[in-house]
């Protein structure tokens, strides 16, 4: 029962409620059906909002301090129509939120009401039966409910059932929705978020909510093959961020509806946002050129993306020639090393991404799409990255599809190493790389981004740890040190015949030979390999197998 | 009937006591190291098994060349001089140029000796594999066959002649380039074995992979089985100064299937060279090779 939150409290529940939003993600992406079928809403929601968890401080206790860096951070990070209507909400929330230390139940509905004024406010013609529609309702709700409830779990409980019933409303404010047979994607996004926080208020992780099965999923966007002959059906999704300069404008003056107005003759699906000089636009247009060229009268780029809408979602149809083969192994990877490690050892495509990045289905389509073969086999090696990779196979229908659900980054080097092109059936291959994934034991060491305790040990922040994927095993003086403890612990537990360091790009070659003369003495029988995977978080990611 | 000689080279690992108990000479390859050439003796004349395999062990590459033209020449001549038949088993033509060299010098001796019949046969295989030919030759010979019915009964059996063995490092596969296998083979892999056969092209092949030495053994122990196909006579072992680890190889074969003879021998120094040390490779008589590596 938590009747006040602080910014602490707050950035738990949000965390709790963007990890539901991450877990939907691509059941989001196949509702989108509005203004165009580029099914990102998902991803872009997910994205939007994860690049402000990440560079907010999540030890500031102070609600409206928290929520400016949120605010900002997620403004930044905010991408793609529902991206920025999400940030707006947030703006929103922080607005309502500012001068507070602390919060209860009861502060949501002047936040609620702040946040749907900004988001209304980002969309030049705005639409009902989407997020904003969401929005309004709960914000009406909680205007006129919000002091009944006096625990944030009670509350929540009851915007989560007012917010699910606004969200199944949309297809009859929405014809669009209505023909496609589904629900509003940025307003599901949405409900996600808040059902995020119902788990967490409940104490349960937002992995134990079982998947929303009642959206039925809008029939996948149909690629189109952009030639010299199409012509320029949706035009380009242009997004940027414009710095605002001084020399060239006003900036106290500086008025957004001023500003938008011309570009309405441009294009549409606008949405703007100003915030401390900086304004994010996305719109959708035929002459980007145009817009780019209007909008630098008032500032200097920090970004700009510009995407033919044809073809936004179907690069793979545009691949000039695909290659013949009998089987094409796609892997997902970050970072540059562990990457060119995996295609050196028989990867035929590595998708970027991984724990902090999930690739979404569309990722894994187009990866498809760059082979002609008989069979494809996807190793996804991340637990959060399976289901996509499964949903991708189910939906491809050019070949055979296997994914064999490689839950890491070592699984999956277990997994890839088995392979061979002249297995005679795909079975057998996908047998024989499969057989080992239960002997593979991962180590990471990295650096304690927080003081815990710990699986009865006891960390600072900034100390070197060793876990072993589920528990913390190890924490010594260097990460050197922590990794030679780590692997003698799993070995001591149950001896293995092969450990391969993937080791980071903070790592020297002095520590790498250290760590080697190390294993030769302690494990003369065991086959040790040492990979420059150049990955960032993790000073080691071991594979003991 | 004319009786004839039986030769074979470096790649055919018979010892000394097989070769003369079968009667079967042998032509050299040289081995080069540090730029010296030495005679690739199957006896180790020059360095022993453990001092050619420690060079390596220690980095060292170690060269290899064909037979040279004078070499068959001079084998060749000798028989024919002592009014006999030559039936040559070499070494696979896809490991080694020499059988080329041989059917080369055979033709240019027949047009000087036209009654000589000279049989050079590309035995598709190395090893013991190619000594098991050899002696099979020998055999024949025995019962009375003529050179030319034992070579054609060779060829017919050559393809039968099923390989199986894995390497102690793939490090030695990649630097020699002697075995055929897929580019991922040849990538950082640790902790895996290729399983090499010898296939339809007698090239030495990594058709496929096995999960540490034990797995490596039972992949050897199943591919040998199968291929004999329930006829179990001899099993014929080698290895790269690694005689334990052939041990083990063994008994996990013959847990599988009782074969009634088992050879075994040293990888003599030319196979030596591209597998390196800790290689073993079994070798049996069944069903003929089917795969064909082409990539």
């Amino acid at each position: 029962m938590q009747n006040t939150l602080d910014g602490i409290g707050l950035h738990q529940l949000f965390t709790s409620g963007y990890r539901n939003l991450k877990k939907n993600m691509e059941a989001i992406n196949d509702l989108n059906v509005f203004p165009v079928p580029d099914g990102d809403t998902g991803a872009n929601m997910v994205m939007t909002f994860g690049g402000g968890l990440q560079a907010v401080s999540e030890t500031e206790s102070h609600v409206g301090q928290y929520m400016q860096g949120l605010s900002r951070a997620v403004l930044l990070s905010a991408r793609g129509n529902s991206g920025v209507i999400f940030s707006q909400f947030v703006h929103g929330l922080y607005r309502g939120f500012a001068e507070k230390e602390t919060v209860t139940f009861a502060d949501l509905a002047e936040a609620f009401a702040c946040a749907k004024e900004d988001a209304y406010h980002s969309i030049i013609a705005p639409t009902e039966g989407t997020i904003l529609t969401v929005i309004r309702e709960a914000a009406e709700f909680l205007a006129e409910n919000a002091e009944k409830y006096d625990s944030f779990q009670t509350g929540f409980d009851a915007l989560q059932v007012q917010m699910s019933a606004s969200l199944k409303r949309t297809p009859e404010l929405l014809s669009v929705l209505k023909e496609a047979g589904v629900v509003d994607s940025g307003g599901a996004g949405l409900v996600c978020f808040v059902d995020g926080i119902c788990a967490h208020l409940h104490g349960e992780s937002p992995e134990e909510i079982p998947d929303h099965m009642d959206w039925s999923a809008a029939p996948a966007p149909i690629a189109s093959n952009f030639g010299p002959d199409s012509r320029l059906e949706y035009g380009y999704c242009t997004e940027f961020i414009l710095q605002l300069m001084n020399y060239k404008t006003d900036l106290a003056a500086f008025d957004l509806q001023k500003f938008t107005d011309p570009l309405e003759q441009m294009g549409d699906s606008i949405v703007a946002v100003h915030n401390d000089g900086i304004v994010k636009i996305h719109i959708h247009t035929f002459t980007p050129d145009m817009v780019l060229g209007y909008a630098r009268r008032f500032g200097e780029f920090v970004s700009v993306k510009i995407e033919n809408m044809s073809i936004q979602h179907s690069q793979v149809q545009t691949a000039v020639q695909k290659e013949k083969v009998k089987y094409a192994i796609i892997a997902v990877a970050a970072g540059e090393g562990i990457k060119e490690y995996f295609e050196s050892i028989g990867a035929s495509y590595v998708i970027d991404g991984g724990q902090t990045n999930n690739p979404p289905v569309s990722a894994f389509l187009e990866a498809f799409a760059k082979f002609d073969a008989e069979h494809i086999v996807v190793l996804p090696n991340n637990s959060n990255i399976v289901l996509a990779a499964n949903q991708a196979a189910d939906a491809y229908t050019e070949c055979d599809v296997r994914v064999i659900p490689t839950k890491s980054i070592t699984e999956g080097c277990s997994a890839l190493s088995m392979m061979s092109p002249w297995y005679d059936t795909v079975d057998e291959m996908v047998e024989e790389m499969s057989q080992n994934l239960g002997n593979v034991t991962t180590g990471y060491v990295t650096t304690a981004v927080r003081d815990a305790n710990m699986d009865g040990m006891t960390v600072k922040k900034g100390d070197c740890i060793g876990l072993d994927g589920k528990h913390l095993m190890a924490s010594e003086a260097n990460r050197v040190e922590t990794a030679k403890a780590l692997v003698e612990k799993i070995m001591a537990a149950t001896p293995k015949d092969v450990i391969i360091f993937f080791y980071g790009e903070a790592v020297t070659e002095e520590e790498v030979q250290e760590l080697s003369n190390f294993l030769q003495e302690a494990y003369p029988l065991v086959d040790v390999g040492f990979v420059s995977g150049k990955q960032s978080v993790y000073d080691f990611i071991i594979s003991l197998e | 009937m004319k009786d004839f000689v039986i030769i074979t080279d470096s790649t055919s690992d018979l010892t000394l006591e097989m070769r003369q108990q079968f009667n079967i000479e042998y032509v050299p390859m040289q081995y080069i190291i540090d730029g010296v050439e030495f005679k690739a003796s199957l006896d180790w004349e020059s360095h022993s098994v453990k001092e050619y395999y420690d060079l390596m062990r220690n980095g060292l590459r170690i060269y290899t060349t064909q037979i040279l033209k004078d070499t068959y020449l001079e084998a060749f001549q000798n028989a024919i001089d002592a009014g006999k038949d030559v039936v040559y088993i070499g070494c696979s033509s896809a490991l080694s140029a020499s059988i080329k060299v041989a059917l080369l010098v055979a033709m240019e001796m027949k047009e000087q000796n036209p009654d000589a019949g000279i049989y050079c046969i590309d035995s598709l295989i190395s090893s013991l594999g190619q000594g098991y030919l050899a002696m099979e030759a020998s055999r024949k010979r025995a019962e009375g066959l003529s050179a030319a019915d034992t070579a054609a009964y060779i060829e017919s059996i050559k393809l039968c002649v099923n390989q199986c063995g894995t390497v102690g490092s793939l490090e030695y596969l990649r630097r020699a380039g002697r075995v055929k296998a897929s580019k991922a083979f040849f990538g950082n892999l640790f902790g895996v074995k290729p399983l090499i056969i010898s296939d339809r092209k007698g090239q030495n092949f990594a058709y496929k992979k096995a999960k540490g030495t034990a797995n490596a053994r039972i992949g050897i122990a199943e591919h040998i089985v199968e291929a004999a196909n329930g006829v179990y006579e001899e099993l014929f072992l080698t290895h790269a100064d690694c005689a334990e680890e052939m041990e083990l190889v063994k008994e996990e074969i013959l847990k599988r299937a009782p074969f009634k003879k088992v050879t075994v021998n040293t990888i003599g120094p030319i196979v030596g060279a591209s597998v390196g040390p800790g290689t073993v490779i079994a070798f049996c008589l069944g069903t003929e090779v089917t795969i064909e590596g082409n990539e």
